[in-house]
């Protein structure tokens, strides 16, 4: 294998890695903000979903059912969403907010005792023969499960929201909530699904940074990746096709500061740090000029004050 | 009971009475007691860390520490509080131990120095003694202690162990410390191996497993084939080299449980037997308010236990070097020291300037980086 497909394989594979606990919250986020709720507890949710993982594959030791756990851990948590917003009608943001600190401060006093234990978490899939194809090689001797499924799981939803009746059902929701509720459709529980669904996402996505990517609980870990997801919704357009694009513009911009790095680019790390954020910033912008004109906001979402009546 | 009028006369005057055969006999009483226990008199230390003290970092070797004093110093009692933040919180915590009876403090994170003076202004009988600081107070003084020696001696091991001669080194922020440490470790792997090289990567943060692991693995792809690092917990770059199947060298602590394969030799803090003697000059009235700072030579850093890869060869090697830093005919930091751009900042035979030691601001010959 060449240096050159080393070095590329070896980039599209950091840049994946680093997307992907950002992937996962993402699209859960979409799915959310689909049924127009925003839920800015995703950070709460991540960090329940990770600490939750990394228990249960400690006590288990089968880090699949770490997973299973963080999932449940961010459904959890984001029921209170769903209760506080659709239930009781409050305040989106009030509650997310909330949603928020609770899952840092319980993640943060139920960790402790995790702190500095050791796991067994996933071996990279490595499917013997592929790995001396050029490029691709690299590439598929690092990729582990979560990474799969994540790659997996965004065109499955894009196709699950676009082309199925229940799919249907959450756009229209998001689009005018009195218009479904003309159509018959029961409201109140698709927006509880879509918080739901979201919350299982982003539980997804702390899983797979702490179970896989860093086999690490470490007190407020996430690092601010769930709000970043927040903001990626808007540059992935509320569409989950999308999401991967958006996810590798932010993972991909941080593991090419790291890389620019290693491979010895005399620039200032400061500046360099904020490179993703920058990368994201651009996008941002442009796309959310062109979404202005063609669409692709749920409509819900602009009138999120006026449905908390 | 029955007569509260006699008792009411009466009571005064007899426990006036008693007060004065009793007080000197109970002053005398205790005296007694106090001298014949002397030796062992409980003494309550409280322990205050900035993250949690199962990390393997920088708050276990301090916890480290304090185990030690419970265990050899006698009559020592301790208690801990961990993840307390650098801000008012630090004093509420330092308040209550005082409250439960501690009477030395250890605050042991460089932003607990402001926090400690505050309080040891309003508790003056307590001691406090504060992890790095250079500022002191009447009953507050700190300890710390210079670890390059040791990394100097684990850079010499990565340096043999090394086959692409590429040195991996994830580092938080570009502070005096941290590139004291850098400039150390490469020292001490060009000091075995002229050719070997350390690659440096800023993560940009004390604490970000995300950014650790994926650091770790672009120096990885960029051919390194031993890593070592300066951030709060070495356990996501220990592991991320393990499963990429490369070699690890540690700082803070011992972290080989993460890598039984490619776990080198670590740079560890060994604060137990500093903190008891602080302690117990605490005791027997000799503690001064003053900078206390120790090294490899005196015991306070160390070597950790090497791992199952490294050669009897290399371990001799580095072993005797250490002989060598302990009688002190080894001296880290004096010349000639090349910089990154080739210019010499000291020449053979001259000390680096304490200026350039305590503020070092720049990489040696042989690392591949930037410091800003």
């Amino acid at each position: 294998m060449s240096e050159f497909d080393a070095a590329l394989g070896g980039f599209i594979i950091s840049a994946l890695r680093s997307s992907t606990p950002l992937l996962w919250v993402l699209l859960g986020e979409i799915l959310t903000q689909r049924v127009a709720v925003v839920n800015l507890g995703v950070e709460g949710q991540m960090l329940a979903g990770a600490l939750a993982g990394f228990a249960a594959t400690l006590a288990t030791g089968n880090p699949w059912l770490g997973l299973v756990a963080g999932v449940a851990a961010g459904m959890a948590l984001s029921s209170l969403h769903a209760l506080l917003c659709v239930g009781l009608k409050a305040n989106a943001f009030a509650s997310g907010l909330a949603v928020w600190m609770l899952g840092f401060g319980l993640s943060a006093f139920y960790g402790i005792p995790f702190v500095g234990q050791k796991i067994n978490g996933f071996q990279a899939l490595s499917p013997g023969a592929l790995e001396r194809i050029p490029i691709l090689g690299t590439f598929v001797t690092q990729i582990t499960p979560t990474v799969a499924m994540a790659i997996l799981a965004s065109p499955l939803l894009g196709w699950w929201l676009y082309r199925t009746r229940t799919g249907l059902s959450f756009r229209a929701v998001g689009e005018s909530l009195s218009s479904a509720k003309a159509l018959g459709l029961k409201t109140a529980r698709v927006q509880a699904l879509g918080i739901l669904a979201g919350g299982a996402f982003s539980g997804m996505g702390g899983a797979a940074l702490s179970v896989d990517y860093t086999r690490n609980w470490v007190e407020g870990m996430t690092q601010g990746r769930g709000l970043v997801a927040v903001g990626l919704v808007i540059v992935a357009r509320w569409n989950p096709f999308l999401a991967i694009p958006a996810a590798m513009l932010f993972g991909g911009a941080e593991a090419l500061t790291l890389r620019m790095q290693t491979s010895g680019v005399p620039i200032s790390s400061h500046l360099l740090h904020t490179l993703p954020y920058l990368a994201s910033l651009a996008v941002l912008v442009l796309s959310y000029t062109r979404a202005n004109k063609e669409g692709g906001t749920p409509a819900g979402l602009g009138a999120v004050f006026s449905q908390s009546q | 009971m029955n007569h509260p009028g006699k008792e009411s006369i009466m009571g005064p005057c007899k426990r006036f009475l008693y007060s004065c055969v009793l007080f000197p006999v109970a002053t005398l009483a205790l005296l007694a007691a106090a001298a014949t226990a002397a030796p062992s008199a409980e003494i309550k230390i409280g322990y205050i860390y900035v993250g949690p003290k199962s990390d393997y970092g920088y708050n276990y070797a301090m916890d480290q520490g304090r185990l030690y004093v419970e265990k050899n110093v006698p009559g020592a009692k301790t208690i801990s509080f961990e993840n307390v933040p650098e801000n008012a919180e630090v004093e509420r915590v330092m308040e209550r131990m005082i409250k439960g009876g501690c009477t030395i403090i250890f605050p042991t994170s460089y932003g607990y120095l402001d926090p400690a003076l505050n309080v040891a202004k309003k508790y003056p009988k307590v001691t406090f003694m504060h992890g790095g600081g250079f500022k002191t107070a009447p009953n507050l003084g700190t300890f710390f202690a210079g670890i390059d020696d040791a990394m100097y001696l684990a850079g010499m091991t990565a340096g043999a162990m090394t086959k692409t001669n590429k040195l991996g080194f994830l580092a938080a922020h570009p502070i005096p410390q941290v590139l004291r440490n850098i400039n150390a470790f490469t020292r001490g792997a060009q000091s075995v191996n002229p050719a070997a090289t350390t690659t440096v990567v800023w993560t940009g943060t004390w604490s970000d497993p995300g950014k650790e692991a994926e650091a770790a693995n672009s120096l990885v792809d960029a051919g390194a084939d031993v890593l070592t690092g300066h951030v709060d917990s070495p356990i996501t770059y220990t592991q991320t080299a393990e499963k990429r199947g490369v070699m690890v060298v540690g700082y803070h602590a011992d972290a080989g449980k993460f890598a039984p394969k490619g776990w080198l030799v670590g740079a560890v803090w060994n604060w137990g037997p500093m903190m008891a003697r602080i302690v117990k000059s605490v005791q027997d009235g000799t503690w001064k308010p003053e900078h206390i700072r120790g090294n490899l030579q005196a015991g306070d850093a160390d070597l950790s236990a090497f791992g199952p890869s490294v050669p009897q060869k290399v371990k001799d090697m580095v072993l005797a070097k250490e002989k060598e830093f302990k009688s002190g005919t080894m001296q880290l930091w004096s010349g000639p020291i090349v910089k990154q751009d080739g210019a010499e900042i000291a020449p053979k035979g001259a000390q680096l300037a304490m200026a350039n030691l305590e503020g070092m601001d720049f990489f040696v010959k042989g690392v591949v980086g930037t410091v800003k």
